[in-house]
């Protein structure tokens, strides 16, 4: 957690859009939020038919507990910058945070905890870490 | 019914290991959840490289997404996801900071 699946038209946003994005999206949620940056996690898939009513949908899952006008300033950013990278009119952009008890998860090993119960390692060098691989582009998809 | 969902990056978790995971994930849900192994249903995502993201950086990390009958003591749920983590660890490979673990409660239209 959290945890932005991007549910976007097949070929339609490059790679390094894609990167631009995931790099706006933890700009925004750590921002947002406080989380550490490696706890962000974005993902982008080619929609299916029907599945949402814009071609475009940015469909997220966070731990629950913030207040909500948060959540709506939080999606509300996400869009902004998801349009700001890729050039989606508004009309065209979808989203929804869909919320869980943070105790239904485990990152690093470590239950996660609820907002608000943070302890300072949350913040600290002993936030769990994760190794990334090099940022090499891809084949073209 | 219990039903996990994986989901794993192209590059860091093959189909080669899936049917092990498959098999192990069932046993544990068995073990500690009750029930019989055969009622857990297990399905993988793949995360094309270069579609998956963590702190902006391309993403190795899997993430298994449980979702277990409602109800559950927060003893065994952490005790489930343990479990999973060390298994996980062992057959791909991968450190326990590439896994997150979910188990949440089904919904109650479908328990």
């Amino acid at each position: 957690m959290p945890y932005y699946r991007c549910v976007v038209p097949k070929d339609a946003i490059p790679f390094e859009q894609r990167q631009r994005v995931a790099e706006a999206f933890t700009d925004v949620h750590c921002g947002m939020t406080g989380a550490p940056r490696n706890f962000v996690h974005v993902t982008f898939a080619a929609g299916g038919a029907g599945e949402f009513a814009e071609p475009y949908f940015i469909d997220g899952g966070n731990r629950a507990g913030r207040p909500p006008e948060l959540k709506e300033r939080l999606l509300g950013e996400l869009k902004r910058a998801f349009r700001e990278v890729t050039g989606v009119p508004a009309d065209q952009l979808g989203g929804r945070i869909t919320e869980g008890p943070a105790s239904w998860s485990m990152e690093g090993g470590h239950v996660l905890p609820e907002p608000g119960e943070e302890g300072p390692e949350w913040y600290g060098d002993t936030a769990p870490a994760h190794p990334v691989q090099a940022t090499a582009e891809p084949a073209n998809r | 019914m219990v039903e996990f969902k994986c989901i794993v990056q192209e590059r860091a978790v093959g189909p080669k290991l899936w049917g092990e995971l498959e098999a192990r994930l069932a046993d544990i849900a068995a073990a500690v959840l009750g029930g019989s192994a055969r009622d857990v249903a297990v399905a993988f995502e793949v995360i094309p490289h270069g579609f998956g993201f963590r702190g902006g950086e391309i993403s190795t990390t899997s993430l298994v997404r449980g979702q277990i009958p409602p109800g559950c003591a927060q003893e065994v749920r952490v005790d489930l996801m343990r479990r999973i983590c060390d298994m996980w660890c062992e057959v791909t490979g991968c450190t326990v900071e590439e896994l997150v673990v979910s188990a949440r409660d089904r919904p109650a239209a479908d328990a």
